[in-house]
């Protein structure tokens, strides 16, 4: 017997958690896209989506974000701290691709230097995932050994049951168990199945792609040339991955008081890189493309033993010249 | 999961304050300052972790921030000497900044040459320009414990005669007996009373002709530099493990997040800036 959460007792856990001081967050529509942003009642949400257009990355590590405030007075600067937002929240129906995105990222945000803006969030904040009942062609986590139904980077994971009725709930964490304890009233004992996830064919063979990016000749071949001729250096791919963390640095006021700010960046700007002899270690878009793929599937791991990408497939679906790390990676298995 | 994440003390983001207590200007273009920290808790924090070799981020609010090495020996931990060329947004607002002003300073970041292994060796610094800072902080850490070291030379070069950084200071080496000074300019860059050699800094090294026995050679200069340079310590003899270089790399947050320091997989701000030139050799050269 397996608990089950009946979606038409959603608006009640929404309530419930609200009370409970949990602002709770799940995917929406808004106008033209969708993403996760915050909800007040069960209607808010919206489950339709294959994902949605925006990843999970924005609430823990924001497009634009003030680090501290600095007032200059007469031989005198005052440097004052911005502390993230605090308070404790829930993210209800993440994907599985956009939560273990998460936990990709943690070591990186806190090898010997912690970024608390990051991590302030990541405890603050309890994740529940619905496991994937459908995908597109874009989708690529069992390429990246990850599954729809992964619980990497999840406290919660749901499964959905039949004609959209509910989800059956398992509990992974402490945090998860915490959080639906407050809605335990909710909760109905079943015997009902779960439906299956989604199959989620292989894309590349990983490994072999893999061993062609740690061999040091491959580092100039013409492949990185041939396979980015199109790239246009929009960043796309970057600011809609689940994982991608770079970012630049900026101040935002004048010379008496002001903000500076992290701000998301990405390695497919010539300007990312550039010196200020005007010398640039990455100065082509096939050198940029490069370091983004050896970056995600050779560099990262080496440092944390985990793939910079959690196959999500927003890099395709989203790119504007239908380029991607799919395509490149088949390449590769092709090659 | 996410039980056994810690959380940070502190913003890591949040850089020191400095009071700009001496300046003076090297060469057209190029400035020492002098800082002192304001907080006697940031001073603590760097007297205990400063090594040589190690870099920071010098910044003037309101403008940003700039990543140069610490230019002055560990041995000398009272203040920060840095020297920069101004050519842009912040180092423009650092060079307008005047004795007294407070700018602002985050780090030191990076790993150090590992000096306590050159204890009783020969040391050889060979230097272009306006990479002279770096090496002269580790110069002047050895000199400060000149016992400690074996013969000491220096090799310093530069386009043209006013180009050459810390002229007061290559007079004070020239003077002293304990350490052989070889001086050069680029051909064309010679003052009518230029008394030192002329030619560029690999054909004069080898003129120069430096055993490699028992030695440690210390190089930095322009990316042209230490390629020939490092053909010419070959020559002479010189193992690529036995020579040291540092790398600078446009970086922003300096402890191994914002992504764009990385030469092939390794992240200078964080496994550097400080390598040997067999670390150097086997990073993809077109990454460089």
């Amino acid at each position: 017997m397996t608990r089950i959460l009946f979606s038409d007792k959603l608006d009640n856990c929404v309530a419930k958690w609200r009370s409970a001081g949990l602002a709770v967050i799940g995917p929406v529509q808004e106008e033209a896209i969708s993403r996760y942003a915050a909800v007040e009642k069960g209607t808010d949400f919206d489950f339709g989506t294959v994902l949605p257009d925006r990843s999970l990355k924005e609430l823990f590590f924001p497009q634009t974000e003030p680090m501290l405030r600095y007032t200059i007075k007469k031989n005198e600067i005052d440097t004052a701290d911005f502390t993230p937002p605090q308070g404790k929240r829930i993210i209800f129906g993440a994907r599985a691709c956009d939560a273990s995105g998460l936990e990709i990222d943690d070591p990186l945000f806190g090898w010997d230097y912690k970024d608390e803006f990051w991590f302030q969030r990541r405890n603050e904040s309890v994740i529940v995932t619905i496991a994937c009942t459908k995908a597109d062609d874009f989708c690529m986590c069992t390429s990246l050994k990850l599954e729809p139904d992964s619980t990497k980077g999840a406290d919660v994971l749901l499964r959905p049951i039949d004609k959209n009725k509910g989800w059956l709930v398992e509990e992974l964490t402490d945090r998860g168990r915490e959080a639906f304890a407050l809605i335990s009233e909710y909760l109905q004992e079943s015997s009902e199945p779960a439906l299956p996830t989604v199959v989620v064919p292989e894309k590349f063979n990983l490994d072999a792609c893999v061993t062609w990016l740690k061999n040091p000749e491959n580092f100039e071949s013409k492949f990185w040339k041939e396979i980015s001729m199109r790239c246009i250096g929009c960043a796309s791919c970057t600011y809609l991955c689940p994982t991608c963390h770079c970012f630049d640095i900026q101040d935002e006021g004048d010379t008496y008081s002001g903000i500076r700010r992290k701000n998301w960046d990405s390695c497919s700007f010539a300007l990312f890189t550039m010196h200020t002899s005007g010398h640039n270690p990455r100065s082509t878009q096939s050198a940029r493309w490069r370091q983004r793929i050896m970056h995600k599937f050779n560099y990262f791991p080496g440092k944390f033993t985990v793939n910079s990408c959690s196959g999500c497939g927003r890099c395709s679906r989203q790119c504007p010249v239908d380029m991607g790390i799919t395509e490149t990676l088949q390449a590769i298995s092709n090659l | 999961m996410t039980e056994n994440i810690q959380i940070a003390q502190q913003n890591i983001y949040k850089p020191a304050i400095m009071k700009i207590v001496d300046r003076h200007d090297e060469a057209p273009g190029v400035r020492t300052m002098r800082l002192e920290f304001q907080n006697p808790a940031d001073h603590e924090l760097f007297k205990k972790t400063f090594r040589t070799g190690m870099f920071g981020l010098y910044g003037v609010y309101g403008e940003g921030e700039s990543t140069f090495c610490v230019a002055s020996p560990e041995t000398r931990n009272e203040y920060i000497e840095c020297t920069f060329r101004q050519s842009g947004r912040v180092t423009s607002a650092l060079a307008n900044a005047d004795i007294g002003d407070l700018v602002t300073f985050r780090g030191p970041y990076g790993n150090r040459f590992p000096i306590e292994e050159f204890h009783g060796k020969n040391l050889l610094f060979i230097s272009g320009g306006i990479a002279l800072p770096p090496t002269r902080s580790v110069i002047w850490s050895c000199l400060d414990q000149r016992e400690k070291f074996g013969k000491v030379t220096i090799v310093y070069g530069a386009r043209t005669v006013a180009d050459l950084v810390y002229k007061h200071e290559l007079e004070e080496w020239e003077k002293r007996t304990d350490v052989d000074l070889v001086l050069t300019v680029d051909p064309g860059g010679e003052s009518p009373d230029w008394k030192h050699r002329v030619g560029f800094v690999p054909t004069v090294l080898e003129e120069a002709a430096p055993s490699p026995d028992n030695c440690i050679a210390v190089i930095c200069g322009p990316p042209i530099m230490i390629k020939f340079t490092l053909i010419s310590l070959k020559k002479l003899g010189f193992d690529e493990a036995n020579v040291y270089t540092t790398l600078e790399n446009r970086m922003k947050c300096g402890v191994g997040k914002c992504g764009r320091c990385n030469v092939g997989s390794v992240y200078v701000c964080k496994e550097g800036p400080v390598f040997t030139a067999a670390e150097v050799s086997r990073m993809p050269a077109a990454d460089l």
